[in-house]
C-alpha cells in the first residue's frame, strides 16, 4: 500500500502543496523541450527531403557550437566567428552531399542511416582534433545573449526564469516561423516539398536533387548551430551533449518523422514529461531516471499510436 | 502433393470459399462494397475489373491481410469475419503478389523452402545441430521443393539470388513459393503482368497444370482478357468495388454491364 | 589453381546442403581451427593472446549476436552493450550464489537471462518497424545502463560499484580472476566461441534462418505465408541477446577481470554495430572480419607512428582513429555495402575461375 501511495498519490499531493515548485519544474521541462524540439527539427528537415535518418544531427549540434567557440578562442571576433561557423556548416552540407549522399543514392534506408554513423565519427574526430575534447564555455556574452534571471513572485513562492531560457524559446519560435515561411512561400521551399513527396517526380520536373539535399543539410546545420549556442549557453559546449541529443529520437517517435509541428509538440511533451518524472517520481527509485524516461514515454506511446501524434494512419499495401 | 478431395472432406464442385456481402473501406474511401461470390473446389476462378475496382483488396480480405468492416467469409465450411494472415496460411490459402514480393536476399531454393516453413515443425533444439531430425526434415522438404523446381523448370537458377533474376522468372519463383505451401486455395494476383507472349504462355501452362495435376483451386486476377477467358471456369467482374457480373466466360463476355465497364459508356 | 570444385559431385541433398559444400573450404576451416587451437596458443606471446586474440573473439561473438538481429532479421539495435551487460551481471550474480557450479555453466546460463531480457525489449517490434524500433532498443540501452549504476545488489554491494571477477577453475586449471593465464583464458574463450558460431551457422542455414531472412526481406509476404512475425522477431531478439549476453559475460570474466557500468555504454553498442556493417550484414564470417578490423585498427594506428618514426601525440592518434573509422564506414557503404564478407566471396569466386576473368 505504501508503494502504491508513493507512486500514485504522493507526487500529486506534492504538486498541490507547492505550486511554485511545480511551475518551476514545468518551466524547466519546457525549456529543455524546446531544445529537444530544435534537434528533432533538424532530423525532420533532412528526413523529409532525403529520406535519410540522420543520426549525425546530434554531433552537428556539438560540432557547430564547438567551431564557433573554438574560432573565438583562436582570437576571431565573436560575430565573425558566428559567420564562419555558418560557412563551415555550409561546407559540411556540400561535402556530405558530394561525398556521402550522391554515391549512395537509391541505396536502402538502412545503408544511408549507417552512413550517418560514419559522418558522426568523422565529425567527432575532426572536432576533437581541431578544437580539443575539453568542455568549453559558450561565448554568450560576446553574442549579447541575455543572462541573469527574472524572479516571479506567484503562487505563494518564487519561480525563477533564466533570461537565456526565455531567449532560447523566443529564438526557437522565430526560427520555426522563418522556416515555415521559407517552406511555404519560396521557390526553393516549394521544390523541397516536392522532393519530400517524391524524388522521381521532382526529378522529372527538373528539380536538382543534389542541390536540394545540400540546401536541406545546410538548413539543418544552421538549426544545429542555433541549438548548439542555446544549449551551450545553458551549460557548456562538450561532446557529452551528443548523447543527450539522442533524446530527439523519442521526440520524433511522438511527433512522427515528417511533421514539423509534431517535432515541436513532441519535444515539449518529452521535455516536460521527463522533468516532472524526475522531480516527483525519480526519488522513489534513486533518481537519475531522466536518462531513460524519454525513451520509456515514447515506447509506451508507440504501442497505442504507432504512426505518431501527427502521422497519418499507415495503410499497408501489397 | 495431394489429390482433389483431400483432408478437408470437400469434393470437386463443393463451395470452398464463399464471400458474403463484404464491404471494406479505408477511412472514407470505399474499396469494396457489398460483394458476394463463391469459389468452388477444383475450379479456376478469375476476378477481373478495371484498375481500382478492388480486386487486390478482395484477395487481401480473403487471406486475412485486410479486415472487412462488414460481411462474412466462409472457408471450408467455417464462417469468419476476421482472420489473421497466419491462420489463413495454415488453413491452406497461399498467394502471389501483384508486384513481386520475393525475399530478395535469398536464393530461389531458399525462397521456395521458406514457403514450407508452416510444414516444418521440428524442434528448435535439433535446429541448433543441423543433424538428426532437423537434417532429415530439411532433406524431406528439399525433395518436395525439388519437385516444384522441376515442375516449374527452374533447375538452372536454383542457387541464384532472386534479386538477380529477370522479372518473368521472379514471377515463376513466386508461384513456386506459393505452391510449396501445398495450398487448397491459391490466389494469384496478376501472374502475367509485364510478361511477353511466350512467358504468358508458359505461365498459363503452369497454372493449368497446377489445377489439373494437383486439383488446386485457383483464384486469379488478370488484366489480359484473352488469357482469362481461356483459363478460367468462372469469372467475377468488379467495378468501383461492386460486383457487376458473375458467371462463365461466355456469360460474362456477353454481359452488357461488363461491356460498358470495359469499353466505357457515359454513366 | 588449387581452388577448384570441378569433379566434386554431390550425390545427396545432405551433401548439397552442407555448410561447406566445397572440399577446399572444409580444408580451409580445418586449417583455421588448427591455427586457432594449436599454433596460436603455442607460439603466440602473452600480449598477442590477451590484447589481440581474446578481445577480437569476444567482439566477434557480440557481432554475431547483433548480426542475427540486424543482418539476418533486419531489426536495427543500438542496445547491444546493454544486453552484453545483462550477461555479465547475471553471470556474476549466479556464480556468487553458487560458487561450486562450473563457471562455464553460468556463462551459458547468463546468456539465457540476457535472452529473456532481450525478448522483453523486443516485444514492441510487432507494432513498430524500422527506425522506430531503434528507439525501443535505445530504451533498453539507457534503462539497463541505469540499472547497472543504480542497483548495488547487482555487484553484491561492492564499494567500487564494479564486478570483481572471482577465481574459478575448469578441470583444475584457473580460468578466471587474476591468476588465470592468458593461454587458459584464450582456449576456454575460443572453445565457447567456436561452439556458438557452429550453432549460429546451423540456425541461419535452416528453417529458423530462412524465417528470419524472410521477415527481413519482405515481412508482409512472410506473414501471408504463415511465418508468425511476432514469434520470429522475438526469437531473433532472444537468440541475438543470448549471444550478446554470453559475449558480455566472457568479456568481463575472461578478458577484463573487473568491470564498471561504463563498460556497457552506448558507444560500445555503436562499436559492435560498426563491426557488423564493415564485416557484412547477414554474414557470420563477416562478423569475425569486422570485429578483427575494428578492434585491431586502433592498435595498429597506435603502433604505426612509432614504427614509422613519426612524432604524433597519442591523443592526436586517438582523434585520427575516429576519423578513420568514420571514413571507413562511409567508404565501405559506398564501395561494398555487403562488407568484408562480400569482398571475401568475390575473391573466392575469382580464385575459382583463375586465371580466366569470367
Amino acid at each position: 500500500m505504501n508503494i502504491l501511495y508513493a507512486l500514485f498519490v504522493d507526487p500529486w499531493v506534492q504538486m498541490g502543496q507547492a505550486p511554485d515548485l511545480l511551475v518551476q519544474t514545468l518551466w524547466e521541462g519546457l525549456v529543455s523541450g524546446v531544445l529537444y524540439a530544435l534537434i528533432a527539427l533538424g532530423f525532420v528537415l533532412i528526413f523529409k527531403a532525403s529520406g535519410v535518418f540522420n543520426f549525425a544531427q546530434g554531433i552537428m549540434v556539438v560540432f557547430s557550437a564547438l567551431t564557433l567557440v573554438g574560432l573565438h578562442e583562436m582570437g576571431v571576433p565573436a560575430f565573425l566567428a558566428l559567420g564562419l561557423a555558418v560557412a563551415v556548416m555550409f561546407v559540411l552540407a556540400v561535402a556530405v552531399e558530394r561525398v556521402v549522399l550522391r554515391p549512395l543514392v537509391n541505396q536502402p534506408d538502412i545503408i544511408l542511416f549507417m552512413a550517418t554513423f560514419g559522418i558522426t565519427y568523422v565529425l567527432i574526430g575532426l572536432g576533437e582534433l581541431i578544437f580539443g575534447g575539453n568542455p568549453k564555455r559558450m561565448i554568450a556574452d560576446e553574442l549579447y545573449l541575455p543572462k541573469g534571471a527574472i524572479d516571479l513572485k506567484i503562487l505563494g513562492g518564487f519561480v525563477s526564469l533564466q533570461k537565456i531560457d526565455i531567449a532560447a524559446a523566443v529564438i526557437a519560435a522565430v526560427m520555426i516561423a522563418a522556416l515555415a515561411f521559407f517552406f511555404q512561400k519560396t521557390r526553393i521551399g516549394r521544390a523541397l516539398r516536392a522532393v519530400a513527396d517524391s524524388h522521381k517526380a521532382a526529378l522529372s520536373v527538373g528539380i536538382s536533387l543534389n542541390q536540394i539535399w545540400a540546401i536541406v543539410w545546410f538548413t539543418a546545420g544552421i538549426v544545429a548551430l542555433v541549438t548548439g549556442i542555446m544549449w551551450g549557453a545553458r551549460s557548456e559546449v562538450s561532446f557529452s551533449l551528443q548523447v543527450i541529443a539522442l533524446k530527439a529520437l523519442p521526440v520524433l517517435i511522438l511527433g512522427g518523422f515528417t511533421s514539423v509541428p509534431g517535432a515541436i509538440v513532441g519535444g515539449l511533451i518529452i521535455g516536460i514529461g521527463e522533468k516532472l518524472g524526475e522531480f516527483y517520481w525519480g526519488p522513489l527509485v534513486g533518481g537519475g531516471i531522466e536518462s531513460w524516461l524519454a525513451y520509456g514515454i515514447a515506447l509506451a506511446f508507440l504501442l497505442f499510436r504507432p504512426q505518431g501524434l501527427f502521422g497519418e494512419k499507415i495503410i499497408e499495401r501489397i | 502433393m495431394r489429390a482433389p478431395g483431400g483432408k478437408d472432406g470437400l469434393v470437386a464442385g463443393d463451395v470452398l470459399l464463399a464471400v458474403d456481402n463484404v464491404s471494406l473501406s479505408f477511412g472514407g474511401v470505399k474499396a469494396i462494397t457489398e460483394v458476394s461470390f463463391d469459389i468452388r473446389k477444383g475450379e479456376i476462378r478469375a476476378i477481373i475489373g478495371p484498375n481500382g475496382a478492388g480486386k487486390t483488396s478482395m484477395l487481401n480480405v480473403i487471406n486475412g491481410f485486410y479486415h472487412p468492416q462488414q460481411g462474412r467469409i466462409t472457408y471450408k465450411g467455417a464462417t469468419r469475419q476476421k482472420m489473421r494472415p497466419y491462420v489463413a496460411a495454415s488453413q491452406g490459402i497461399s498467394r502471389t503478389f501483384q508486384n513481386v514480393a520475393l525475399f530478395k536476399g535469398m536464393s530461389t531454393l531458399d525462397n521456395i523452402m521458406a514457403g514450407r516453413t508452416l510444414k516444418m515443425q521440428g524442434s528448435f533444439f535439433w535446429q541448433l545441430f543441423r543433424h538428426g531430425p532437423a537434417m532429415r526434415e530439411e532433406i524431406e522438404h528439399r525433395r518436395k521443393v525439388e519437385e516444384i523446381i522441376d515442375f516449374l523448370e527452374i533447375q538452372a537458377i536454383r542457387k541464384t539470388p532472386v534479386g538477380k533474376l529477370p522479372y518473368g522468372l521472379q514471377k515463376r519463383v513466386e508461384l513456386g513459393r506459393a505452391l510449396a505451401m501445398e495450398p487448397d486455395l491459391l490466389l494469384l494476383d496478376e501472374p502475367m503482368a509485364g510478361m511477353n507472349l511466350e512467358e504468358k504462355e508458359d505461365m498459363s501452362r503452369f497454372i493449368l497444370d497446377v489445377n489439373n495435376q494437383y486439383g488446386t483451386t485457383i483464384a486469379l486476377i488478370e488484366h489480359d482478357i484473352g488469357v482469362v477467358m481461356d483459363l478460367s471456369d468462372r469469372i467475377v467482374v468488379l467495378e468501383y468495388g461492386r460486383k457487376i457480373a458473375d458467371g462463365t466466360p461466355d456469360q460474362v463476355k456477353s454481359d452488357q454491364k461488363v461491356i460498358d465497364a470495359y469499353l466505357g459508356v457515359s454513366h | 589453381m588449387f581452388y577448384r570444385e570441378a569433379g566434386q559431385y554431390k550425390t545427396s541433398y545432405a551433401a548439397d546442403m552442407a555448410i561447406f559444400p566445397i572440399r577446399q573450404d572444409r580444408i580451409g576451416i580445418a586449417v583455421i581451427l588448427l591455427i586457432a587451437f594449436v599454433i596460436i596458443p603455442v607460439f603466440g606471446n602473452q600480449f598477442f593472446l590477451s590484447s589481440v586474440m581474446i578481445p577480437t573473439l569476444v567482439f566477434s561473438l557480440a557481432a554475431i549476436g547483433l548480426n542475427i538481429l540486424t543482418g539476418y532479421t533486419g531489426l536495427i539495435s543500438l542496445g547491444t552493450a546493454a544486453f552484453m551487460g545483462v550477461g555479465a551481471y547475471a553471470c556474476y550474480k549466479l556464480t556468487s550464489w553458487f560458487p561450486g557450479v562450473n563457471i562455464l555453466v553460468w556463462i551459458i546460463a547468463s546468456g539465457f537471462v540476457s535472452a529473456g531480457v532481450g525478448a522483453l525489449f523486443g516485444l514492441p517490434s510487432l507494432r513498430i518497424k524500422g527506425f522506430y524500433l531503434v528507439v525501443a532498443t535505445l530504451a533498453a540501452q539507457f534503462f539497463l545502463q541505469w540499472c547497472f549504476v543504480r542497483i548495488p545488489w547487482l555487484v553484491n554491494y561492492n564499494t567500487s560499484g564494479a564486478i570483481e571477477v572471482p577465481e574459478r577453475t575448469l578441470f583444475g586449471v584457473v580460468i578466471t580472476g587474476a591468476n588465470a593465464t592468458p593461454t587458459a583464458r584464450y582456449l576456454v574463450l575460443l572453445s565457447v566461441v567456436a561452439a556458438l558460431t557452429w550453432f549460429a551457422s546451423n540456425l541461419v542455414h535452416g528453417r529458423v534462418g530462412r524465417a528470419w531472412m524472410a521477415v527481413r526481406d519482405m515481412d508482409i509476404a512472410a506473414e501471408l505465408m504463415g511465418i508468425r512475425l511476432l514469434t520470429t522477431k522475438l526469437l531473433a531478439f532472444a537468440v541475438s541477446s543470448f549471444y550478446c549476453g554470453v559475449a558480455g559475460a566472457l568479456m568481463v570474466f575472461l578478458w577484463y577481470g573487473s568491470a564498471e557500468p561504463e563498460v556497457f555504454v552506448i558507444n560500445q553498442s555503436f562499436l559492435v554495430l560498426f563491426m557488423v556493417i564493415i564485416g557484412g550484414l547477414g554474414s557470420l564470417i563477416g562478423s569475425f572480419m569486422g570485429a578483427a578490423l575494428i578492434y585491431m585498427l586502433p592498435i595498429v594506428l597506435r603502433m604505426l607512428p612509432a614504427a614509422l618514426g613519426l612524432p604524433i601525440a597519442s591523443a592526436t592518434v586517438e582523434h585520427l582513429q575516429f576519423i578513420i573509422v568514420g571514413a571507413l564506414i562511409i567508404v565501405f557503404l559506398i564501395a561494398e555495402p555487403h562488407g568484408l564478407a562480400r569482398l571475401w566471396q568475390t575473391g573466392k569466386q575469382k580464385l575459382r575461375i583463375w586465371p580466366f576473368p569470367y
